[in-house]
């Protein structure tokens, strides 16, 4: 099984990063990230909270997770142990202490802030209009660390400084989310399909990481729109084992959405 | 000795015109169910052939392409949602797009913490409520009816979330019996919320029950008396209904197609004939259905 493509690459050092026991709520048009939800929770990850189309499921004894293309898709309810309104969700924000979450962007920028509202200095007249903010605001203050995830690596959507921020990163360096009294841990790691990186802790600038197999690092740094932090080594990122293949494979992506 | 009993209950179905009626030009109107799922369809069609104008439009948490075949049909001059598209069918609404970028609609910016804030304010007769969750974003600066304070309590910095109060909210869902006493499958999405916060509550459903059903289940009453009832079989069409049908994609496409042609290459004949055959030409929603096979409507998927 040493064949694999970048987004079973992806979804495997992703779930790798989830530890047993955290709440895991699993989108549904982002396969690579649910993907990586599922793996963590069916590789060593018993006793997650997986929040699944509007349940909490169990999923522990399931053979074949087919994927949803939608997020309301209530065939999910065979496998609920309850249900949670989406406005009850917001009064337990105390629980989001033990979250994770994925967090996209039109753009991200060098402190991992995150923007789905707009491109263009006039908000009255964007330049491109995005579709809004969502829920990813919130997740990154309360969660206890967030994951920027993007499916493309170019300069459009790796800026240096964001047009507006939906989702709070870290500011303009260190002490932001202290100053504003956010009880989340921030972005831990920005995963795409070149690379991953995490943040310099003095700076809070995104670092390079590892480079996926065959990707160079000054590849990588030609895709951003601003300079990298770039240790002196740079490894590549860990391959998936064949057991993680089999998991993904069989039961995790069983019509081969990380294979197209 | 005088006294009352349920014949004298007020029965509260109607007819989706009747239920409409009360809609006025600049109303703030609320939308149920959530993303590709749960919008109540057929209110919203005869919401549009009303032809209403400068709306405020408080579309689902996350709303779908029901927001924006409403700017399509020029009734919106205000969207209140922290997202509109489609999922994978259109990332973001092509006509939500169009007019947002050219200035044609305001969009009242906020996150999905943030639309329940303004929802649970006016229901909880509060000017507002606060949020911790967005200090430090942009929100409060593009929107500028968030105001940024110090809590009184503890000093820490906080959003005030003015109270959204909609004068109608239309909501889709599985049952409902003759007095409004509403039952969902499923979780209901954020329903609930949007019906306490709303001044008058139109429901349409899949069926319409008989009290005495209803009360074989009584803990599965999601929203108790709401004003009317309209009763709407595969009333969500295009979109899923929890527990009766999923999403007709396909159909969901094609509207994306002619959106896209508008936005994009600022031609309309392709949204209007749309709007033309789905919207304005029937009459109401048995004679919409008409336009499907049996086979389409019931082919998407019951189990």
């Amino acid at each position: 099984m040493s064949d694999f493509t970048t987004k079973e690459l992806m979804a495997c050092v992703m779930a790798r990063d989830l530890e047993d026991g955290l709440g895991v709520p699993v989108g549904a048009n982002l396969p690579v990230p649910r993907a990586a939800v599922l793996l963590a929770h069916l590789m060593h990850g018993p006793n997650m909270l997986v929040l699944l189309s509007w349940t909490r499921a169990n999923l522990l004894d399931v053979p074949e997770l087919r994927p949803f293309e939608f997020i309301t898709d209530w065939r999910a309810a065979q496998w609920a142990e309850s249900y949670w309104a989406h406005d009850d969700g917001f009064l337990n924000m105390k629980r989001r202490a033990n979250w994770i979450f994925f967090v996209g962007g039109i753009q991200i920028d060098q402190y991992g802030n995150s923007n789905l509202i707009g491109v263009g200095s006039d908000y009255k007249r964007l330049k491109l209009r995005g579709p809004g903010g969502v829920g990813t605001g919130n997740m990154a203050a309360f969660t206890n660390r967030y994951y920027l995830y993007s499916q493309v690596h170019n300069p459009r959507v790796f800026v240096p400084k964001v047009d507006y921020i939906s989702a709070l990163g870290w500011g303009d360096g260190p002490g932001t989310r202290e100053r504003w009294h956010l009880p989340g841990g921030g972005p831990r790691y920005c995963y795409t399909p070149l690379c991953v990186m995490d943040f310099d802790p003095d700076t809070k600038r995104m670092r390079l990481k590892s480079v996926h197999p065959g990707v160079t690092v000054g590849e990588v740094q030609s895709a951003t729109g601003f300079e990298l932090v770039i240790p002196d080594e740079v490894p590549e990122t860990p391959l998936p084992t064949d057991e993680e293949l089999e998991v993904l494979r069989t039961r995790v992506d069983p019509t081969g959405a990380l294979r197209s | 000795m005088t006294t009352v009993n349920s014949t004298n209950r007020q029965v509260v179905v109607v007819d989706e015109r009747s239920a409409l009626s009360r809609l006025e030009d600049g109303m703030t109107v609320a939308i149920g169910g959530f993303a590709n799922s749960g919008h109540p369809m057929s209110l919203v069609r005869e919401l549009i052939r009303r032809r209403p104008k400068n709306l405020t439009v408080v579309g689902a948490a996350t709303s779908g392409l029901e927001v924006d075949i409403l700017i399509a049909a020029g009734c919106v001059k205000k969207v209140i949602s922290p997202y509109v598209g489609g999922e994978t069918v259109a990332g973001i609404g092509p006509c939500f797009r169009r007019a947002a970028e050219r200035g044609e609609i305001d969009v009242w910016e906020i996150d999905e913490a943030m639309y329940y804030c303004a929802l649970n304010a006016a229901a909880q007769c509060l000017p507002f409520l606060p949020w911790r969750g967005l200090v430090g974003t942009s929100f409060a600066e593009v929107n500028p009816d968030l105001k940024l304070f110090d809590d009184p309590i503890a000093g820490e910095p906080l959003i005030a979330v003015p109270a959204v109060s909609p004068d109608i909210a239309l909501l889709h869902v599985s049952a409902v019996d003759a007095f409004g006493n509403v039952q969902h499958v499923g979780s209901g999405f954020g329903d609930r919320a949007i019906a306490r916060a709303s001044d008058y509550v139109i429901v349409s459903a899949e069926r319409v029950i008989s009290n005495e059903e209803l009360r074989r289940a009584p803990d599965h009453t999601s929203i108790p008396l709401v004003h009317a009832v309209v009763r709407a079989p595969f009333g969500a069409h295009p979109f899923s209904s929890v527990g009766h049908y999923l999403e007709d994609i396909p159909f969901l496409r094609d509207y994306v197609a002619v959106a896209e042609e508008w936005r994009s290459h600022g031609d309309r004949t392709g949204l209007d004939h749309f709007l033309d055959s789905y919207i304005y030409a029937p009459q109401d929603h048995m004679d919409y259905l008409d336009q499907f096979s049996a086979g389409r409507l019931f082919g998407l998927h019951e189990f």
